[in-house]
Formats: structure tokens, sequence, C-alpha cells
């Protein structure tokens, strides 16, 4: 009963969110504000993570495949296939809800108990609509660009792993990208990375919007935003997987 | 002018308000006074539209504003301006993005013309050189200053604080007190002050609305306050030695 009493609440918070914002010049400056706060505050960790666990695949990958049979440029073709498919999408997609929705739940949690909301309903603004729209679209527009720079980096984690380590060659690696290359697992992350862009900002933000007590609270909500975006993500991946 | 006829709100099985009526008159400053918990911020709140009130019904001036939809409340919510008791300035903001913020958002002003209005604010609220601080950066008497310049960004009909003196020492107290009665008399604007702070009462108060358990218990003047025999009004005023002290060499 619970669930279905938060998935209600969520819809209505979201059917009052999204609709033509009252200003504007005030909604894009807003989305500027949040395209650095939610993509390009995380294209650090999301490097840093993506070129690492790269390279630990391909060594992961080489070391497995320690058999004359089976050739070298499997390695990058591996690699390539597990980083596109999953790692930059569904991965890269859980550590953003840690760092992403943690963040914007304790935010619009603290304006909760602030009162800076009931400033802004007082006002005449649409709270909602205001605080939790430019969020969802920068999430939805620079979540798939994170996700694009942890395709690249983990490709390029792997290869300058493997090289150095001697693991693989780069001949072999490179062979292995290129081998059966499916341009559609790009789109196919992409959309997903879309989709989870959406799903953790909002998902955060209504913790946040109905946060209520003190700090303690809000420091509940926050964490409760990261598991709930975390299982949503999940539970989308399965399902859009299945579906595309 | 607000009136405010026979309302009621509970929360759960708790009945906060109880019939309460009253008008808070133009161009003067209302205080609601009452103990804590007696229900003096539900009705501030109700006044606003942040609770539903269960019965009744609230007028700003003559327009039945529980009755309308949202979209016709937005049109009266542009009229109020509201001090809260922790100022609720926006912590990302700077001081002058704060008092810009419903200029940009509803006035229609060039940015140019929303910053001169902002500086006008703050000045009156005597808040200079100080406009690209954030609200952490200043203390608490200086951002409940910025939050008045804030409420009245948009030449408000109607004033609402929220205990503005709370913190405060009474000093700024005074500074506070003083802006919100010379803010209402300058803009004939009808103010509703909801305070704890019985100094900021007997200083301000055109009209003072007494709140116990959620009932409208006694409502007068300052003037009248004094002669009043109400047990629970006494109480409270001239709950401390000093004050009773005062009232006697006052009578």
């Amino acid at each position: 009963m619970n669930l279905f009493y938060h998935i209600g609440r969520y819809m209505l918070l979201m059917k009052k969110a999204i609709g033509f914002p009252d200003q504007k010049r005030m909604f894009w400056r807003n989305v500027g504000k949040e395209i650095v706060s939610v993509g390009y505050d995380s294209i650090g960790i999301v490097s840093i993570i993506s070129f690492f666990m790269g390279g630990v695949m391909a060594l992961e990958l080489a070391m497995n495949m320690e058999n004359p049979i089976l050739p070298q440029y499997l390695v990058g073709l591996g690699t390539r296939d597990t980083i596109i498919l999953e790692f930059s999408s569904s991965v890269i997609a859980l550590i953003l809800a840690g760092k992403v929705g943690s963040s914007i739940a304790s935010e619009i949690g603290t304006m909760r108990i602030t009162q800076q909301i009931d400033a802004l309903d007082i006002m005449g603004i649409n709270s909602a609509n205001y605080l939790i729209l430019p969020k969802v679209t920068a999430g939805a527009i620079t979540f798939p660009f994170l996700c694009c720079i942890s395709m690249i980096l983990g490709i390029v984690g792997g290869w300058i792993v493997g090289d150095v380590t001697g693991v693989v060659p780069s001949v072999q690696y490179v062979t292995g990208l290129q081998y059966l290359f499916q341009p559609f697992y790009v789109v196919f992350s992409n959309i997903k990375m879309f989709l989870f862009g959406i799903l953790i900002t909002s998902i955060s933000s209504y913790y946040g919007y109905y946060a209520n007590g003190g700090s303690l609270q809000v420091g509940q909500n926050s964490t409760q935003a990261v598991v709930v975006s975390s299982v949503a993500v999940l539970l989308f991946d399965l399902s859009l997987t299945a579906i595309l | 002018m607000i009136e405010v006829q026979n309302v009621s709100k509970s929360f759960k099985d708790v009945q906060i308000l109880k019939n309460v009526s009253t008008v808070f008159e133009e161009g003067k400053v209302n205080c609601i006074i009452g103990r804590s918990g007696s229900g003096k911020t539900v009705l501030m709140k109700s006044i606003v539209g942040l609770h539903e009130v269960d019965e009744g019904q609230i007028l700003f001036h003559g327009r039945n504003y529980t009755a309308m939809n949202d979209k016709q409340r937005k049109e009266i919510r542009k009229e109020i301006g509201m001090v809260f008791q922790s100022g609720a300035l926006f912590d990302s903001e700077t001081l002058e993005d704060n008092v810009m913020f419903p200029l940009r958002m509803f006035s229609g002003m060039s940015e140019e013309e929303c910053r001169e209005r902002a500086n006008f604010c703050l000045k009156r609220v005597e808040v200079v050189n100080k406009n690209n601080l954030y609200p952490a950066e200043i203390s608490g008497g200086m951002q409940k200053r910025v939050a008045i310049a804030r409420a009245i960004a948009l030449n408000p009909k109607y004033l609402l604080c929220d205990e503005p003196n709370s913190g405060l020492d009474p000093i700024t107290s005074i500074v506070i007190d003083e802006l919100i009665q010379g803010i209402a008399q300058e803009y004939n604007i009808t103010a509703i002050v909801n305070t704890h702070d019985m100094n900021s009462v007997m200083e301000i108060a055109d009209k003072i609305v007494f709140i116990y358990k959620g009932e409208k218990w006694w409502e007068g003047s300052k003037e009248e306050i004094w002669k009043t025999d109400n047990k629970e009004v006494n109480d409270l005023i001239f709950a401390s030695e000093l004050t009773q002290r005062i009232k006697k060499s006052f009578l």
C-alpha cells in the first residue's frame, strides 16, 4: 500500500512539475545552473571511474582468456560491448544516483524545511515546476553526454592498460573494437541514460519536496532517494533491455 | 483588508483552529498573539493558503480566497508579501537576486529596472553595499530585513510576518518593528504580524487578536489590552513580574 501511495504522490507531483514554466527566462537560467551541477560537476567522477573500470575490464578479460584458441582481439570486443551496453549507462547511472540524487534530495529538502518552498508558493509560483523541471531537463540533457564520455574513456582505459601491461597488443585491441560493431548499441545506451536522467532527478526531487521535520529527516530522505533511484534504474534497465 | 470568517482547521483528529473570525484592517499593523501551540501560525498559513481551511472563508478586499482555484489565487498571491520566521531567503542566490526574484518572475520589468527596484527596496530596509553577499554571510537581523525587502518588492497590498523578531536582540527587534510599521503606513498595506514579543505588540500594534487554544479569545487595541480583565490575556501579556509592575504604574 505504501508503494502505491508513493507512486501516486510521485505522479501527482510530476503532473504539477511538468508544464510551461511561469517565466521562460528564469527557467533557462535555472536549466543552465542545473546542467553545471548535474552534468558538468559529474564529469570528473564519471571520467575517473570509466577509465579505471575500462582498464580493469580489459585486464580481467585478458586473464580469463589465456587460451590459444581464443583470439586476443576478443579482449577489445568484450571490453567495448560491456562498456557500451551496460557500464556506461547502468553502472554510471547507479553512481550518479548516489552523487546527483542525494544532492538534489538534500537541496530541495533543505529548501522545504527552511520554508523557502513556502515562500515560492506564497509568491504565486508553482514551486514544483520552478524547482523540479529544470533539474529533470538538465538530467535528460546531460546524462547521455556523460554516457558518451564514459564510453570513450572506458574503451581508452582498456586500450592503454592492455597495451602498457602487455596483456593485449594495441593492434589486437583495436581490431576487437571494430569487430562486429553495432552502432545501435550506442543509441540504446543513450536512450537508457536519457530515461535514467529523468528518473534519478525526478525521484530525488520527490523525496526532497516532501521532506518534513528537520535535518535528520532530510538526511533520511536523501538516503531513500538514492536507494529508490537505484532500484528504479535497475528495474528500467531490465525492462528496456528486454524491450529494445 | 482581510476578513477571516468562521475559520476552522484540523490536522487528523486534532482541531487547531475553532471558528475564528476577525478583520485585519488596511493600512494598519494587526498583531496575532497567543501562547506557543495556540494556532497563530496555522491561522497565518491558512490566510495565505498554505493550509486549506476545513470550514469558513477568507476574504481579501471582499474576494473570497477560499473559494478560488489555483489560477485565481495566483493573482491574489502576487499581492501578498510574506516574511517568514527564518527569513526563508534563497540560499543559492545573492541578496540582490533574492529581492529581484519576484520582480523577475512577475513584474515584466527589464533586468536593469528589476535591479533598480531591488536596490531601492534594499536601501529602504537599510541594507546597503551588501548586494552580492549570500544569506549565510549576513546576520539574522539583516536576513529579516532582506526578507522584508523581498516581500515589498512588488508593492504588495498585504504584508504578513511570522514572528519577525524571533531570535533577534531588542535593538534589532525595534528596527524590524519600525520597518514593518513604517512600510504599512507608507504603502497603506494591511500588515499582519504573528508575534510572541510583547514589546513589539505594544510598539506597533494598531489591533491585537489574541488566540487561545485555537479560538479567538480577545481582540482590541493596545490601549484596551492594558485595561482588559481577560485572565488568559493578562496571563500572557503580563506574565513576568516586570510587566506586572509596568501595568500597575501605567494604570
